[in-house]
């Protein structure tokens, strides 16, 4: 985009001032600047919306400022930043354009005529950029680009005192930023829990940033690896091809020491593996790397050489893709968290796999049990006490665990419902009906209506030798179960299962879905699905891991 | 006195509503794969369902800029107006409503920008009650007053087809700490007081029809009511039938804006309806 990486001198005199065509050059290397880190930008976006596109918003903001000037040789300072401040408030695009506008706004208007900007004149236009940004708001929120066009006037206003030098004025804002910006998160409580720093305040930062990087002759259209926000890192493999050479997924959490200079650190990176990704937040950085056997210490000891690794975690890729089940024995799902005066449903899940569909649901708190495995009265009873709400729905998920469930109930101090769920997919129908905020009793009678919305398989082992609704079994065959009764018995898991779905009719509803057990591989339950697809191809099949013991496969057809 | 009306294309309203009126729809923007289209326009909204599933890099929308609105209410001003009533989309979820409002400060009192706490036909429905009342004569403040009234008595519910659009706009994910669901499910949102909320989910599309047309029977007698959708108009018009005998005249049928599709995806059905 520019012409030219190096400041002209005739326009700019590198102690004194800057003169209408120079601020020219300064906003179209801001602009370069904040384009090239767009992206980065967008992914930060939380606040407001998270709508990422923040970045976006931003550069045609500027972009629109540069139009206005792109063909004007005018030299008077003041002029020209009026000229800037009218084009970005024309173009000015989503929350952060709009204050990015009234900045420019602001900054035109304290410098009017004014032929050429010196040190104290720049301060001045900060401040009064800063009062007009605050006006245009509304309800003006800390922890934004606010609060980084405050700090970086602040720092104008002390610094043009000991220096009349604009590249060193220059410096010291743009390290003000920076700072400003790593601390919204402090101010404002959506990016701490984001683990990212304010998008339109980063934004600003790059503006600056650009500026100072071509008055110091820097490039400004180098494509700079990304920066994920940390919670927006999804570290999860994809089993089924690892390419020569990734023999170890090694993730390295870590505080830089110094800045972290981006082209030369995923330089670094890319001498050492592959499928690289880079994650920030709250001033930890972290790596995710795939590495040959040979380099498996050489993201941690690089990362050790810049900064304080804080955790490191090494996965074994080949030993996964031989088919061994991590996730089964992964830790516990990730909850829901209730508030007081809400209401929170506890589950009884007979296998981490649906533990986590239920979590992913809204559950609050997850009981181990099952079939032959029963929690007792007093584990259930224990679960209600530990949340913070009085407001409690307990779904046992298997008939033989609704007294247990009864009894916690009697026990228990709080408003508790059992809603009877004899299977899985019954309590998933009901957990559909959750509404945290809502009615408790009319949330209950709702959940009790949707266990009749859908129909529960079962397939499993026979441990004995029955005949039962005219079906005869002998002890080790395979027998599928259908809403509570016994339907079919064959040697095979996929005869059981088809023959499951067309005694239910399945070809009748919309959506099957097959929870593989405990002693089913994800590649066997992947193939049977494949089978029941070619049976049923009017449905959807999905297929979850449920890791439950003894059933082969919980079935819901609905 | 003349009073003139703005919004923007969030609202929804069809054409000739708007015309028959005299109301100024600011279209919003929407970029594809790096090139800017106004809303609705160069490519049409069934088309753009159509192909977002093809679209590797998720389409990104922007409001007009304020100098939009700055020209078009000098323009209004120049043509007779003394008043004008601009009323936006909800600013917990966009930038239009602070766009509209910077470009109004130059104008002092005689442009007021509204924040209508909606989108879609939620806007839509407000926009036109003040289109009548201003057609009926009633003066400026009464306007504003029953805009604020009528307010309450809109629904706006929509049900979801695939999570995978809404996830990536983020525009529920604050509200909803478990909205990284493993299971698929047509999710139940509603608009209320500006902000998006969840108010369910379905696991079936046909469990969730369902539950749309059971949740406007529940509203009681309806003064106008739009079903909305996204790609999934015989389904609408099938909402439309089975609820027949409850129905306000003239129910609209919508292809919603390509400005909350983005974040809806293909296939989704809601509606917006204002009670009598």
């Amino acid at each position: 985009m520019l012409d030219s990486l190096a400041a002209s001198t005739a326009d700019f005199n590198p102690t004194k001032s800057v003169n209408g065509r120079m601020l020219k050059r300064l906003i179209e290397a801001g602009l370069t600047w904040l384009h090239s880190n767009q992206q980065i930008v967008n992914t930060l976006n939380v606040f407001p919306v998270p709508d990422g596109d923040t970045g976006t918003n931003m550069v045609l903001t500027m972009q629109a400022a540069f139009d206005e000037i792109k063909h004007s040789n005018e030299t008077n300072f003041g002029k020209m930043a009026h000229t800037v401040a009218h084009g970005a408030l024309m173009g000015a695009r989503g929350n952060s354009g709009v204050i990015l506008s009234q900045l420019w706004r602001g900054f035109a208007r304290a410098l009017d005529n004014l032929p050429v900007l010196e040190a104290q004149d720049f301060a001045r236009a900060l401040a009064e950029a800063r009062d007009t940004a605050y006006k245009g708001v509304v309800r003006p929120v800390e922890g934004t680009i606010l609060t980084v066009a405050k700090d970086i006037a602040a720092e104008a206003e002390h610094i043009f005192h000991t220096t009349d030098d604009f590249l060193q004025i220059l410096e010291s804002v743009v390290e003000a930023a920076d700072r400003s910006v790593q601390n919204t998160p402090a101010l404002l409580p959506v990016l701490k829990e984001a683990g990212v720093v304010d998008a339109g305040g980063k934004g600003l930062y790059f503006i600056l940033e650009g500026m100072l990087r071509y008055l110091k002759g820097q490039a400004l259209d180098i494509v700079v690896g990304t920066i994920q926000p940390l919670s927006e890192m999804v570290l999860q493999n994809t089993l089924e091809t690892i390419e020569p050479g990734q023999d170890f997924e090694v993730v390295v959490d870590f505080r830089p020491t110094a800045a972290i200079d981006l082209p030369a650190f995923y330089g670094m990176l890319e001498q050492m593996g592959t499928s690289i990704q880079v994650g920030e937040g709250e001033g930890i950085y972290r790596v995710h790397i795939h590495v040959p056997t040979l380099n498996l210490y050489a993201p941690i000891d690089y990362t050790r050489s810049i900064g304080t690794v804080t955790r490191v975690a090494i996965e074994n890729l080949i030993d996964q893709i031989d088919g061994r089940k991590s996730s089964c024995v992964e830790s516990a799902p990730v909850l829901t968290p209730v508030e007081p005066g809400q209401i929170a449903v506890v589950v009884v899940s007979p296998g981490t796999g649906i533990s986590r569909v239920f979590a992913s649901l809204g559950a609050s708190a997850i009981v181990d049990g099952g079939q032959t495995m029963n929690p007792s009265t007093q584990m259930i009873a224990k679960a209600f006490e530990d949340l913070p709400t009085d407001k409690i729905i307990i779904l046992p998920n298997n008939k033989n665990i609704n007294l247990a469930a009864n009894a916690a109930r009697e026990v228990s101090v709080k408003e508790v419902a059992v809603v009877p769920s004899n299977s899985v997919p019954q309590g998933l129908a009901a957990m559909m009906r959750l509404i945290p905020d809502g009615n408790f009793d009319n949330v209950v009678s709702e959940m009790k209506q949707a266990l009749e919305e859908v129909q529960s398989g079962e397939i499993t082992c026979a441990t004995r030798k029955v005949e039962m609704n005219g079906i005869q079994v002998e002890e080790g065959q395979i027998i599928a179960i259908l809403n509570g009764k016994l339907v079919y018995s064959c040697p095979g898991v996929e005869e059981a299962l088809l023959n499951l779905l067309s005694i239910a009719k399945a070809d009748q509803y919309e959506l099957i879905t097959l929870f593989y057990g405990a002693d089913i591989l994800p590649v066997e339950a992947t193939n049977i699905a494949d089978k029941v697809q070619s049976h049923f191809q009017s449905q959807v099949i999905e297929v979850q891991e449920g890791c439950q013991p003894h059933y082969q496969f919980i079935v819901s057809i609905e | 006195m003349k009073i003139s009306l703005v919004t923007d294309s969030t609202c929804d309203l069809p054409d000739n509503l708007a015309e028959r009126y005299g109301i100024q729809v600011v279209p919003n923007l929407i970029i594809i794969q790096g090139k800017e289209y106004q809303d609705g326009k160069g490519l049409s909204r069934h088309e753009f369902y159509q192909r977002l599933p093809e679209w590797d890099t998720p389409p990104t929308t922007a409001t007009a800029s304020s100098g939009t609105y700055q020209e078009l209410y000098e323009k209004l001003l120049q043509q007779g107006a003394s008043r004008i009533i601009s009323i936006h989309a909800s600013s917990l979820l966009s930038g239009i409503y602070n766009a509209a409002r910077t470009a109004a400060q130059a104008f002092h009192d005689h442009v007021l920008v509204i924040d209508s706490g909606q989108v879609s036909l939620g806007l839509g429905f407000q926009v036109l009650e003040a289109a009548e009342a201003i057609g009926l004569g009633v003066d400026f403040e009464r306007v504003i007053e029953l805009l604020e009234k009528i307010r309450e008595r809109i629904r706006v519910i929509a049900m979801l087809d695939t999570l995978e659009y809404v996830r990536r706009s983020g525009r529920v994910s604050r509200m909803s700490a478990h909205l990284g669901n493993l299971l698929r499910m047509k999710l139940f949102l509603e608009i209320k007081a500006g902000q998006v909320l969840r108010t369910g989910e379905e696991r079936t599309r046909r469990k969730g029809i369902e539950r749309l047309k059971q949740q406007l029977i529940q509203l009681g007698p309806l003064r106008r009511l739009a079903i909305l959708h996204t790609n999934a108009a015989e389904e609408a018009h099938q909402i439309l039938e089975d609820i027949d005998p409850r129905l306000p005249s003239s129910p609209l049928v919508v292809n919603v804006t390509t400005v909350i599709g983005a974040h809806v995806g293909p296939k989704g059905l809601g509606f917006a309806a204002m009670i009598a």
